[in-house]
C-alpha cells in the first residue's frame, strides 16, 4: 500500500488546533490515496461528527473529502485525512453542545439568584427557572451526554409492563471519535457542581423561611440529581476499565510514533483510545 | 423520560435524540387523552413533559391578579404545583401499595396527562367569566367543569384500572376521583379579582 505523506500529519506531535475549528489545523501533505483499503462506516454513524464541506477541499489537502460529503451511501473514513485528524485532536469537538450543557444550568442558577433584580414577579421568575431547568434536563440527558462523553441512559417498558432502566457507555471503535479530556472535565464538573448549588439554595430558602421558593428548588434538585445519578450509573458500568484506559492510551502513543503502516490495518487496534 | 424507541444493544451510535420525536410523542399522548381508546401508548413510553406543561398552564391561569406585588399570586401558584405533584405522587404510592403493577413514572404520566380536560375547562371558565356574573354564568361553568371532570376520570381509569387486581379497583380509583375533584373545585371557585 502506498504510504502517503499525509500520514506524517498523524505521526507528528499533537498540534494545538483552534478550538471548534474542525476543518483546519493540519497543513502540508498531499492528497491521500482514495483507493487504498480503509474502514467503511455507514453514513448514519457519521452524524455525530461535523460534515465536511467539499468547497474547502483542494487537491493538496486530501480529496477523499468528495466521498465524505455524500450522505446517502456508505462513506469511507480516511484516517490520513487532515481535517479528520484535526477534529480528533481538537480539545473540544462539540463546542455547541459544551456551551449548551453549561448555559441552561448556569442561567437557571443566575435567574434564581438574581430574580429580585430582574423582575418583582414571583411567577415570572418561577416559570423561567423551571423552563430553563427543563431544557437543561432534556439537553443533558439526550444530547450533551451522548456527544461529549458517549454515555446514555433511558427507561424502557417491555411487553409485560415491567420497567427497565438502561445505562450504556459507548464502546470506542476506530470509527468513532472518543471523548476528549476537556469535554469530559467540563461535562462532569457541570454535572456535579450545579446540584450542589441547588442543595445550598434548598437550605437557604428553608432557613430563611422563603417557603414559596421551596417547590422550585426541590424541582431543580430532582431534575439535576436525576441526570447526575443516571450518568454516574452509566460510568460505573465501565469502571473496571480504568486500567485498560491507561494501557490503551499509552499503547496508542507508542503506535503513532513507531508504526505508520499500521494505520491501514482494518482492525486499527492501535487507535483504541479512552475506552469507557 | 422514557424512550421506547431507543436503539438498545447498539452503544456504538450515541447520536443525540431528536427533539421533534419527543414533541410528537407528547402531542400524541394529548390526543390519546382526548380520545381515550384502549391503547398502551400512554403507559409504554411515558414522559412527564405533558404533565409539566399542563401544571404550569393550570397554575398560571389560576392566579388571582393582585395589586400588591408582594403577594402577586405567589402562594396560589406554588400551591397548584404542590397539589398536583404531591397529589399525583400520593395516588401512585397508594396504587403501588395496593399491589398494582404499574411503575411509578407511568402512573405519574397518566395522572398528569389526564389533567388536560380540566385545563380546557379552566380556559372555558375564564372566557365565561368575562361575561357578566350571575347564576347563569355559574351554571354554565358548573356544567362545563362537571363534564370535564367526568372526562378526566374516565380517561385515567381507562389506563390505570387495568393495572390493579380486580377486587381493588375501587380502592385505587377513589383517590383519583378525589384528586380531580380538588382540581375541579379550584377551577370552579376561581374568580379573578
Amino acid at each position: 500500500e502506498p504510504t502517503s505523506p499525509a500520514r506524517d500529519c498523524a505521526l507528528g506531535p499533537a498540534r494545538p488546533s483552534p478550538t471548534g475549528d474542525q476543518q483546519g489545523g493540519c497543513t502540508g501533505g498531499s492528497g491521500s490515496d482514495p483507493h487504498s483499503r480503509r474502514p467503511r462506516v455507514p453514513a448514519a454513524a457519521r452524524q455525530a461528527s461535523q460534515p465536511f464541506r467539499s468547497e474547502r477541499c483542494s487537491r493538496r489537502r486530501g480529496c477523499g473529502l468528495q466521498a465524505l460529503v455524500d450522505d446517502t451511501e456508505d462513506v469511507s473514513l480516511d484516517f490520513g485525512n487532515e481535517e479528520e485528524l484535526a477534529f480528533r485532536k481538537a480539545k473540544i469537538r462539540h463546542p455547541v453542545a459544551t456551551f449548551f450543557h453549561l448555559f441552561f444550568r448556569v442561567s437557571a442558577i443566575v435567574t434564581y439568584v438574581g430574580c429580585d433584580w430582574f423582575s418583582k414577579s414571583f411567577v415570572g421568575c418561577f416559570v423561567t427557572v423551571l423552563l430553563l431547568l427543563s431544557f437543561d434536563f432534556w439537553s443533558v440527558k439526550n444530547v450533551t451526554g451522548r456527544l461529549m462523553v458517549g454515555l446514555r441512559w433511558w427507561n424502557q417498558i417491555d411487553e409485560d409492563g415491567k420497567s427497565h432502566w438502561i445505562f450504556e457507555a459507548r464502546k470506542v471503535s476506530p470509527d468513532m471519535v472518543a471523548a476528549t479530556e476537556a469535554e469530559a472535565r467540563v461535562f462532569w464538573l457541570g454535572l456535579i457542581i450545579c446540584p450542589m448549588i441547588w442543595i445550598v439554595f434548598f437550605f437557604s430558602s428553608l432557613f430563611s423561611l422563603k417557603l414559596k421558593w421551596l417547590a422550585l428548588v426541590i424541582a431543580g434538585i430532582s431534575l439535576q440529581a436525576a441526570n447526575l445519578y443516571g450518568y454516574v450509573l452509566c460510568k460505573m458500568g465501565g469502571e473496571s476499565d480504568v486500567s485498560k484506559i491507561t494501557a490503551s492510551f499509552l499503547s496508542q502513543t507508542v503506535f503513532q510514533t513507531a508504526c505508520p503502516s499500521d494505520f491501514q490495518k482494518p482492525g486499527l487496534e492501535g487507535l483504541e483510545i479512552h475506552k469507557h | 423520560m422514557a424512550e421506547a424507541v431507543e436503539s438498545p444493544g447498539d452503544p456504538g451510535t450515541t447520536t443525540p435524540r431528536p427533539l421533534m420525536r419527543d414533541l410528537k410523542a407528547v402531542g400524541k399522548k394529548f390526543m390519546h387523552v382526548l380520545y381515550p381508546r384502549k391503547s398502551n401508548t400512554l403507559l409504554r413510553d411515558w414522559d412527564l413533559w405533558g404533565p409539566l406543561i399542563l401544571c404550569v398552564t393550570l397554575a398560571l391561569m389560576l392566579q388571582r391578579g393582585s395589586v400588591d406585588s408582594e403577594k402577586d399570586g405567589g402562594p396560589q401558584f406554588a400551591e397548584v404545583f404542590v397539589i398536583v405533584w404531591f397529589g399525583a405522587v400520593t395516588i401512585t404510592l397508594n396504587s403501588k401499595l395496593l399491589g398494582g403493577n404499574i411503575s411509578f413514572f407511568q402512573s405519574l404520566c397518566v395522572l398528569g396527562y389526564c389533567i388536560l380536560p380540566l385545563t380546557m375547562a379552566l380556559l372555558v371558565c375564564r372566557l365565561v367569566l368575562l361575561a357578566e356574573p350571575g347564576p347563569i354564568n355559574f351554571m354554565v361553568r358548573l356544567f362545563v367543569v362537571i363534564i370535564m371532570f367526568a372526562w378526566s376520570i374516565v380517561a385515567s381509569t381507562a389506563f390505570l384500572a387495568d393495572s390493579q387486581p380486580p377486587n381493588r379497583k375501587a380502592l385505587a380509583v377513589y383517590p383519583v376521583f378525589l384528586f380531580y375533584f380538588v382540581i375541579s373545585w379550584m377551577i370552579l371557585t376561581f374568580t379573578p379579582q
